[in-house]
């Protein structure tokens, strides 16, 4: 669990100065979230979540896409990843698909869903989702 | 596959939000080892997990619904229902907010329903304002009514506190 170099391009520094929205446990959000920065979320969100870099947390939970360019997920997803680089927790349930070109998978996360590769390109596109619900 | 018959994961799911500080897995990610005191830096001020926080960079469209307090830096385009909702200087609502207190410092278009309201000096608010206290301060923008009626009206109210008389001392 200690290689973590799963970045493809250097963003380190860059990720500093995100602006970091947070979405404590007892809030449930239904609709369409927007951000170029950061959002971390602890509560419940139902829709679209667009994001530089989204974490759900231990607890968090989200129902519907998320587009990034990193995800972290600890909590439940039940939908569609698309982030360049995934991290899956131990704590965390998916069900649906992960659409990654990079993913780390912890032991004991929970995993109901279809991880597809993709290159750095198909990212870049992705202001129509494709239909690939099932 | 058995997907949900092993479960390998600790016992911890009970409290979710402490626990992601000290989990017993493995390895919580090295770039943000702790989730609150991080050294990230951002609009977002340093907030206990249950607070949320709409920094300046997100644009939610849709409604939120919350227990705990709310502060809102970026914009909602949808209605906002909390205990303490904040909209800051900057910041842009297009919808009702309800709370038990609202501060206002940015720009709601829609409604404010809260038993105490406060305008700022960079407030901006079209639309009506039903409160119960309300302090109104130099610079505010009001384009509507202010109405003392919050908590006797109709259902929408949602503490729905005993009826108080209309102006009450702060």
């Amino acid at each position: 669990m200690s290689t973590f170099s799963f970045r493809t391009r250097p963003k380190a520094s860059e990720e500093k100065s995100l602006a970091i929205s947070h979405l404590g446990k007892a809030i449930t959000v239904n609709g369409v979230l927007d951000t170029d920065g950061e959002l971390r979320i602890h509560g419940h969100v139902q829709g679209r979540v667009n994001a530089e870099r989204i974490v759900i947390a231990q607890g968090g939970s989200v129902e519907g896409d998320v587009v990034a360019t990193d995800a972290l997920i600890e909590g439940r997803l039940n939908g569609r990843v698309f982030a360049l680089n995934v991290t899956l927790e131990s704590s965390a349930e998916i069900t649906g698909r992960v659409f990654h070109n990079t993913i780390t998978v912890a032991r004991g996360a929970r995993i109901d869903a279809r991880m597809p590769w993709r290159p750095p390109s198909y990212f870049e596109t992705l202001d129509q989702l494709p239909e690939t619900r099932e | 596959m058995t997907m949900f018959n092993r479960n390998d994961k600790p016992a911890d799911t009970n409290a979710p939000d402490t626990t992601r500080v000290q989990t017993p897995t493995p390895a919580p990610e090295p770039v943000r080892p702790q989730p609150v005191s991080q050294p990230m830096t951002s609009a977002a001020r340093p907030s206990s997990p249950g607070v949320s926080v709409i920094s300046r960079a997100l644009k939610i469209t849709g409604q939120l619904e919350s227990t705990e307090d709310i502060r809102i830096d970026g914009e909602v385009d949808g209605d906002v229902r909390g205990v303490s909702v904040t909209v800051g200087n900057g910041a842009k609502v297009k919808g009702t907010v309800y709370g038990d207190a609202v501060e206002l410092a940015g720009t709601v278009d829609g409604k404010i329903e809260a038993k105490k309201v406060v305008l700022t000096g960079t407030a901006r608010m079209t639309g009506d304002v039903v409160h119960q206290d309300i302090k109104i301060e130099s610079g505010a923008y009001i384009d509507g009514h202010l109405k003392p009626e919050f908590g006797k009206s109709d259902g929408k109210s949602r503490t729905a506190p005993k009826p108080v008389e209309v102006k009450q001392p702060v």
